[in-house]
């Protein structure tokens, strides 16, 4: 899987979009999504969200990536819904009949995981949608304009930031144990690689210590949370189109939550 | 209130006074430096030395009063810049007096352009937008990153990385720049990036430079002041002509003085001397000529170096290429090799030109994108890793990475307990690696806690544990000082004379000439040459290409004239110390 939290640069119209824009359509668009009861409403939706990616010019792989995650998931989600939806049209018959039409796979329930679904799917684009177009000190920024102190904003996103890093880290560090002959995580069973795990903790926590140490000597070097304001040198404004973003994005969250309760 | 204070220091005040600093970290016993008295004056470029653990670092954090302001523990003296106590000054009016830039390029860019890196500090003094982007401009117009503002900062070398760290400091117009082994983790070309501009700091703007770096040819070449430490206590502090000079001094604290120094220090004990004790190639050249102008020329004997009788290959790389995904970066283009038995190799190369990449398709850490890695006549596609690993031992570049365990002696014994061993044939083989890199009197201690050319020596006895045939060192003495520099690549050399193949990559040239008997030079993910260490340095233009600089005694072997009959592609100082001693002897006595 590629990082969660990276900058992919690019000039469109997503790019371009004020942060705060993008946070209020990500907060937005993923409450109305809870809401959406439909398939086929969940399924436009999801459309839109690729329709999106596709506009903001970023790589498919990445998103191929995101959805090779999601694939587990989902398997588990039908599963739990094949056997614990109580459904009215059995499909087949009940492997373990726990009564009531709990056990049995139903029609209703492979369509309510199929919801389940494309509900998680669109939700999940969103946030790469959103960080990949957006330049973190910008992220920051959009969080300080909304109220946020700027040291606590900082913060968060250089947190953020860690994660690839750490990401990084943790695969040099299972290399590290293959090449100690360690076999779990190429064919251990999961019982094994679970225990393989603990092992991975001591070098990526001293490491997270260290590298954290020398950035806090770094950030203080460049006067880091020295006043409690600072200038930015680029400023960031709601222009016509930010605006025109965020409304459009209110009508598409009270539409589909419409949409979906209507009928 | 900041503008007034700013640069209103007296005439004669020095730019860093240091008065008795002594310096323990929080919760620690040990002072880590001593009484420490040193002056400095503004427009000074000044080198530190010293071994790893010598208090180099801690004497970098000193000078912007990151120690002890942010990072605690106790200081007792006085640390001055332009007169101010740090211990009394705060972070803001002291980060533009001093910039100070780390090792790690990683840890002190944070954001995702290079232009919001520099302005980062501008923008936390509260400057307004205006300034902010002159300084900006200046800034990255002194770094030569003019350009790139709208570039990422994780998509530049690590040569330009530690520039665009420079650019971030002196966009905050510090009188002092401190570089803390700003360097180390730099290929030749990197370093010589960063030292133009440094110089051109210290030169055309006055400011005054502090380097923690072992880099002595170039601290011969650009520096003015060489101060050495040893546990904490400044030792030595001079001209970099006085300092290496001192012969003594470098054989006891093992610190790395230039090669021309170290010939002429050798030739010393033979009571041969040149006029002026040389610190550059051009003063060696010179000397050297002066010295031999009256001696006879003798050829040398030829000798042959070929290896008798082919050995079976140990690795075979056949037309390999490898793609990173998913941006179809293509690291490693059609690179085919053949490694026998018992070789000593290295792989060498600018960062990024794919000698990492290579080294993780010989053990299936990466699967080839086409062609066919076979190593001891496994097809490194279909092995598993696990099994892989009982036949190649691979230590990765940072040790901190491969530690896992509470003790050295249940760190190396991972390994073995993997392959299903039996207690006591565990112990063997733990007390036989141990005894590889001579670390039996540690075997109780926690791994992280030791120094680290030890968690170095660590990481490597526990791939020697597994007792593999081919040893492969990616990057080994990176961050290592001089001393544990030989130390690992001695243990190599006796793995080699053990009949084991050896494979390591570095940076460090003079490791190269001195240890591989075959260098392969990667650039831009393609082989540029393969063959016998000395063909490869005797043909700089093309290494040049590759971005790598010969050991200064071979440029010193080039340099001189072919009249002197002395080795062209001399590898070793000892080489050239022995082939000017024959010129002497051709004369019955030494002058």
């Amino acid at each position: 899987m590629s990082a969660l939290i990276a900058y992919y640069p690019g000039k469109t119209f997503i790019h371009n979009l004020d942060p705060r824009a993008k946070i209020i359509f990500m907060v937005i668009v993923s409450t109305a999504i809870f809401m959406v009861q439909k398939i086929y409403i969940a399924a436009i939706v999801l459309a839109f969200m690729i329709l999106l990616w596709f506009l903001s010019r970023l790589p498919l792989k990445v998103l191929w990536g995101f959805m090779k995650v999601l694939l587990p998931i989902i398997g588990f989600l039908f599963l739990v819904q094949a056997i614990f939806y109580p459904g009215t049209t059995p499909l087949i018959k009940p492997l373990i009949p726990l009564g009531r039409g709990y056990g049995q796979i139903t029609l209703d329930g492979i369509l309510f995981a199929v919801l389940l679904a494309l509900r998680l799917m669109a939700m999940i684009i969103m946030l790469p949608l959103v960080s990949f177009t957006t330049p973190v000190q910008n992220f920051a920024l959009g969080m300080v304009k909304m109220g946020l102190p700027y040291k606590l904003a900082y913060t968060m996103t250089t947190a953020l930031n860690l994660v690839p890093i750490l990401q990084a880290e943790t695969g040099v560090i299972v290399d590290a144990q293959r090449l100690r002959a360690m076999q779990s995580f190429e064919k251990g069973k999961l019982a094994e690689k679970l225990k393989a795990y603990p092992a991975l903790v001591t070098p990526l926590v001293i490491g997270s210590m260290r590298r954290a140490q020398l950035m806090a000597v770094a950030m203080d070097s460049r006067a880091f949370g020295a006043s409690k304001s600072r200038t930015y040198l680029e400023d960031i404004r709601l222009r016509g189109r930010d605006w025109v973003f965020i409304v459009l994005s209110v009508f598409f969250a009270v539409g589909m939550v419409l949409a979906s309760s209507l009928a | 209130m900041l503008k007034s204070l700013k640069r209103s220091p007296a005439i004669n005040t020095p730019a860093v006074e240091l008065k008795d600093v002594s310096y323990r970290y929080p919760r620690t016993k040990r002072w880590v430096v001593t009484h420490l008295n040193l002056r400095i004056q503004q427009g000074e470029f000044v080198a530190i030395m010293g071994e790893n653990g010598a208090g180099k670092s801690t004497l970098c954090q000193m000078m912007n009063g990151i120690i002890p302001n942010s990072i605690g523990g106790r200081l007792a003296g006085q640390v001055l810049i332009h007169g101010l106590d740090t211990k009394a000054t705060g972070i803001t009016e002291l980060a533009t007096k001093v910039g100070i830039v780390l090792e790690d390029p990683e840890t002190q860019l944070f954001t995702t352009s290079i232009r919001s890196e520099v302005a980062f500090g501008p923008e936390n003094l509260c400057l307004p937008v205006e300034e902010i982007k002159e300084r900006v401009r200046w800034a990255l117009d002194v770094v030569r990153l003019t350009g790139y503002e709208e570039r990422m900062p994780t998509s530049l070398s690590g040569g330009q990385k530690q520039r665009l760290a420079i650019a971030a400091n002196i966009a905050m117009r510090p009188d002092i720049l401190v570089l803390d082994e700003a360097t180390s983790q730099l290929d030749p070309v990197g370093v010589e990036e960063v030292l133009s501009v440094v110089r051109e700091l210290n030169q055309k703007y006055g400011m005054t430079i502090l380097m923690a770096t072992d880099a002595s040819e170039m601290i011969a070449k650009l520096m003015d002041r060489v101060v050495v430490l040893d546990q904490g206590q400044l030792v030595c502090d001079g001209a970099p002509r006085q300092i290496f000079a001192d012969t003594n001094l470098f054989k006891r604290l093992m610190i790395r003085a230039p090669q021309v120094s170290q010939l002429a220090a050798q030739l010393k004990e033979e009571h041969i001397e040149l006029p002026v004790f040389p610190i550059t190639v051009e003063d060696a050249n010179q000397g050297i000529q002066e010295i031999l102008r009256e001696t006879k020329s003798t050829p040398l004997p030829v000798e042959d170096k070929r290896p008798l009788g082919k050995q079976p290959p140990a690795i075979q790389v056949q037309s390999l290429n490898y793609i990173y995904q998913p941006f179809d970066v293509h690291a490693v283009k059609n690179v085919s090799f053949e490694i026998s038995k018992g070789e000593f190799v290295a792989l060498i190369g600018q960062n990024g030109s794919g000698k990492t990449t290579v080294l993780k398709n010989l053990l299936g850490l990466l699967k080839p994108t086409s062609g066919k890695v076979l190593v001891s006549e496994r097809d490194t596609n279909t092995t598993p890793v696990a099994e892989m690993a009982r036949h190649v031992g691979f230590v990765l570049q940072n040790p901190d990475q491969q530690l896992f365990a509470e003790t050295v002696e249940e760190e190396v014994a991972y390994g073995p307990k993997n392959l299903g061993l039996g207690k006591s044939d565990v112990n063997a083989r733990v007390e036989r690696a141990l005894k590889l890199v001579s670390l039996e009197e540690k075997r109780a201690e926690f791994p992280p806690a030791l120094s680290k050319g030890e968690r170095a020596k660590v990481v490597i006895a526990s791939a020697l544990a597994l007792d593999p045939e081919i040893i492969v060192l990616d990057e080994p003495t990176t961050g290592q000082d001089y001393k544990g520099c030989h130390q690992i690549m001695q243990i190599a050399q006796s793995l080699h004379a053990e009949g084991r193949t050896v494979v390591f990559v570095t940076h460090h040239m003079a490791l190269v000439a001195e240890y591989a008997k075959r260098v392969i030079v990667l650039s831009g993910g393609e082989v540029l040459l393969d063959d016998a260490t000395d063909n490869v340095f005797s043909k700089p233009d093309v290494v040049r290409k590759a971005y790598i600089i010969p050991p200064q005694i071979t440029v010193l072997g080039q340099a001189l004239p072919a009249s002197l009959g002395l080795p062209r592609t001399p590898l070793t100082v000892l080489t050239m110390k022995q082939a000017i001693l024959q010129h002497f002897d051709h004369k019955g006595k030494p002058s």
